[in-house]
């Protein structure tokens, strides 16, 4: 069951669905207007290197607030992870002053910033927590194409978590083949475009309800038919696959 | 199968670097990468898929701002502009019309992407063998049109066609061959990386990078060749599964 009421202005409750316990990652790339509500909902804020150079820089444009400095102090981050040679000096300085960990992973050249953060995130949350838990993350798509790609393998290696990557425009889930997929559409925030496609191998049979294409036992394969600009017609869409398929669902323009 | 990035050489290559490419251009709806102005005057072929002709409108000035905005316009026209003209302006599309450039409305096609119809047109008006597309803003922006960008890589795997973007530019290698890739150092580079779109891939063996493949396995939930690292001027790629090649482009 998948919902994406923490783009809602203000901390939402659907009835008859679980809490959920969100953490936030920030990455290296501009802010997406809405992350002040993204950071509202989180009760864990983790900046991926570079990433709290843009909440140090750009979060200021995407509040109401009076200066710079007010929001500066607002939005402190609970961990600062990463290798560490993209962020600022004085950034990391002013961050661990206000109480950032700072957890420096240079020695790890491995992996990416993301599968850190995500890595790290993993290790600390008991198995029963997994489930409650949606790990929301900006500034993973666009850019260098071998990064967002990275970023995307992230959702797989991780195939047991709710993570969820946005943009200004979109946002992209993992949906796992081994479930029955719910997805409950926010119409005020999302949608109406939206797609399903099979990145990591083909699918010879796709079922789906709520958009204005179904599938119906449909093979999909990048080199023949995938569902790219569908629409989404109804509240509440079901996905259920033979193949680990991404869900992305584009945004409305929220501020 | 021979790749090289020339094109995005400031000056037009040396003649004796093997057969010239016949260049063809085709501008999606996004912004401009700075680079386009270079690009235009490479290409002997110019298509705006529907809203990428109000990036040209728009941005081309914006990316020449010390020369006059209507010599630019009129130096930087389409040769045509095609798609469901429902995201075009008006006066955008009067605009060029009025300056001989040909309107092409697809409207009555909803089945295929805009890319798509632009490929299928470029290559059905160009009788060069050695055609080379290159298209602008099929990455970023809403993922599903990414997504559908890339497939049409897919689906034409035998027309070279390579989608650029400020940060970095992406093409198809075809499992059907074996790939040399020439880097334009000046331009290109230094990050790299493979990845199988679609389908995991068994054997992959490549040369010239820092982190090379040795009849190494890739797919999605387990490796696939990102943050690597460009070491010479050619490398060299086989593999049993169709791949993605994707290069970093230098500021």
């Amino acid at each position: 069951m998948h919902s994406s009421s923490f783009l809602l202005p203000k901390p939402h409750q659907p009835a008859n669905k679980p809490i959920k316990n969100y953490a936030l990652v920030v990455l290296n790339q501009h802010l997406p207007r809405f992350i002040p509500r993204l950071w509202a909902h989180a009760n864990l804020r983790i900046c991926a290197d570079g990433g709290a150079n843009r909440i140090f820089d750009e979060m200021f444009q995407m509040t109401n607030d009076e200066d710079e400095k007010s929001t500066r102090n607002r939005y402190v981050p609970e961990i600062i992870e990463g290798d560490m040679d993209s962020i600022r000096p004085e950034v990391k300085l002013f961050y661990y002053s206000q109480g950032s960990k700072i957890s420096d992973k240079s020695h790890n050249q491995e992996t990416t910033d993301l599968h850190k953060c995500i890595s790290r995130i993993h290790q600390r949350t008991p198995a029963h927590e997994k489930s409650n838990l949606c790990v929301l993350v900006t500034g993973a798509l666009g850019g260098r194409f071998d990064h967002e790609a990275a970023n995307i393998n992230v959702l797989y290696l991780f195939s047991d978590m709710r993570i969820v990557l946005l943009s200004d425009d979109c946002l992209i889930r993992l949906l796992p083949k081994t479930h029955r997929h719910e997805l409950y559409i926010e119409s005020s925030v999302e949608g109406p475009h939206c797609g399903l496609f099979p990145v990591g191998a083909p699918s010879t049979s796709t079922t789906t309800t709520g958009l204005k294409w179904n599938l119906s036992g449909s093979k999909m394969r990048f080199g023949s038919m995938i569902s790219t600009s569908n629409i989404v017609q109804s509240e509440k869409v079901t996905v259920q696959s033979d193949a680990d398929l991404l869900w992305t669902i584009s945004l409305r323009n929220l501020t | 199968m021979r790749h090289s990035s020339a094109f995005l050489l400031p000056s037009p290559p040396p003649a004796g670097g093997g057969p010239a490419a016949d260049v063809a251009l085709v501008v999606l709806n996004q912004p401009l990468p700075r680079f386009a102005p270079l690009l235009w005057s490479r290409a002997a072929l110019r298509v705006c898929a529907d809203g990428g002709a109000n990036r040209v409108f728009d941005g081309m000035p914006e990316l020449l701002p010390d020369q006059d905005p209507d010599e630019v316009r009129a130096r930087y026209k389409p040769d045509v502009i095609k798609g469901d003209m429902d995201s075009v302006r008006p006066e955008v599309k009067e605009y060029y019309s009025n300056m001989g450039t040909r309107i092409v409305d697809d409207s009555h096609d909803q089945d295929t992407t805009d890319l798509h119809k632009c490929i299928t047109f470029v290559v059905k008006n160009s009788d060069n063998s050695n055609l080379c597309i290159l298209v602008l803003g099929a990455v970023g922006g809403r993922f599903d049109h990414e997504m559908g960008n890339i497939n049409v890589l897919h689906m034409f795997p035998n027309i070279n066609i390579v989608l650029l973007s400020d940060a970095c530019l992406i093409f198809l290698l075809p499992r059907t061959h074996a790939h040399e890739i020439h880097i334009e150092r000046s331009i290109e580079g230094p990050h790299c990386g493979l990845i199988p779109i679609g389908m995991p891939s068994t054997s992959t063996t490549t040369t010239g990078l820092r982190w090379n493949l040795d009849n190494t396995s890739m797919n999605y939930g387990g490796l696939i060749s990102t943050s690597n690292i460009v070491e010479e001027d050619k490398v060299t790629v086989t593999s049993e599964s169709d791949l993605i090649w994707t290069v970093s482009l230098q500021k």
